[in-house]
C-alpha cells in the first residue's frame, strides 16, 4: 500500500522541527540526524498507528523522543560525557549545530538535566501545548510545568540574568562559562 | 468616614495539580515557592534566545537524504524492500 501523499507531506513538513528537537536532545548533529532517520523509518512502518486528523508533530515527536530516551539508556557511558562531547562538537561542526552566536546559549541549555531541557524545548521552541508536551513525555501537565519552570530558573542562573541588560555579549560571563563553570 | 475598596485578600490560587505537591527531587511544594521568580523580562529572553536557536535549526529545512527517505519509504509497496 502506497503511503497517502497528505499524510507524506505531513511527516516532511515535520522533519525541520522534529530535527532541531533532536539536535537539542542529542547535541550532536550527526547523531541527531541517525535519530531523525530511525525516527522516520519507525513511523512509517507504523503508519496505520496514525489516526488521520491527529496532531502528526506530536505523535512524531513521541516516536523520536522514545528512540532517545531507549538508546540513552543503552550508551549510559557515553552520554555522562555529553558536556565534554558537546563542547568538541562545538569546536568541530559551529556551521552544522547553528550559529556561533548561539553557542553560549547551546552549553547552557546542555548542562540541564535531560528531563528538564526537552520539557522546555518542547513548550519554549517546538511550540507544543502543556498537554501535548505532557503525552509526547509520558507525564503529568503538573510535571511539564515544573520541568520548564526549573529549566527557566537554572538557564538565568546558568547565563547569570539579572536584568534584560546582562542577556547581551558579556566577555565576563563568557569568560566564566567557558572556563570555570564545568561541575 | 471614607470607605475604602475591599482589599482583594484571595489567597492566590492553589496549585493547580495538587498531585504535583511533591517535585521529581521528592521536594514539597512549599520549598519550590522559595526559588528565585524569574522576571518578565528575563523569561522573555530566554524564549527568544531559545526559539531563535531552533529556528535556525528549522530553517535548514528537510536535508536531501532524509526527503529521499521519506519518499523512498512512501512510495514502496508492501513486501517490498
Amino acid at each position: 500500500m502506497k503511503l497517502d501523499p497528505a499524510i507524506r507531506d505531513q511527516v516532511l513538513a515535520t522533519v525541520p522541527s522534529l530535527r532541531a528537537f533532536a539536535i537539542s536532545l542529542c547535541g550532536n548533529v550527526d547523531r541527531a540526524d541517525d535519530l531523525v532517520q530511525e525516527t522516520l523509518l519507525r513511523a512509517l512502518a507504523h503508519i496505520d498507528s496514525f489516526q488521520p486528523g491527529t496532531n502528526m508533530p506530536a505523535w512524531l515527536f513521541t516516536i523520536l523522543r522514545n528512540l532517545f530516551r531507549s538508546e540513552y539508556r543503552k550508551r549510559r557511558r557515553e552520554v555522562e560525557d555529553a558536556d565534554g562531547r558537546y563542547a568538541e562538537t562545538l569546536k568541530s561542526h559551529p556551521e552544522q549545530t547553528g550559529r556561533v552566536e548561539f553557542n553560549e546559549f547551546r552549553a547552557a541549555l546542555a548542562k540541564l538535566p535531560s528531563d528538564q531541557r526537552e520539557a522546555l524545548i518542547l513548550v519554549g521552541a517546538s511550540g507544543f501545548s502543556y498537554e501535548d508536551a505532557a503525552a509526547i513525555c509520558g507525564c503529568a501537565v503538573g510535571t511539564i510545568k515544573s520541568r520548564v519552570n526549573r529549566a527557566r530558573t537554572r538557564l538565568a542562573d546558568l547565563l547569570a540574568i539579572d536584568s534584560v541588560d546582562d542577556f547581551g555579549p558579556d566577555r565576563a560571563t563568557r569568560a566564566v562559562l567557558a572556563g570555570g563553570s564545568r561541575s | 468616614m471614607t470607605t475604602s475598596k475591599p482589599v482583594n485578600l484571595q489567597p492566590p490560587a492553589p496549585n493547580e495539580d495538587q498531585a504535583e505537591a511533591r517535585d521529581e527531587m521528592g521536594r514539597p511544594a512549599t520549598q519550590r515557592k522559595g526559588e528565585v521568580r524569574l522576571g518578565r523580562e528575563v523569561q522573555a529572553r530566554i524564549g527568544q534566545q531559545l526559539r531563535a536557536m531552533y529556528d535556525d535549526v528549522v530553517s535548514q529545512g528537510v536535508p536531501p537524504n532524509i526527503a529521499d527517505l521519506v519518499r523512498r519509504l512512501s512510495d514502496q509497496d508492501d513486501g517490498v524492500a
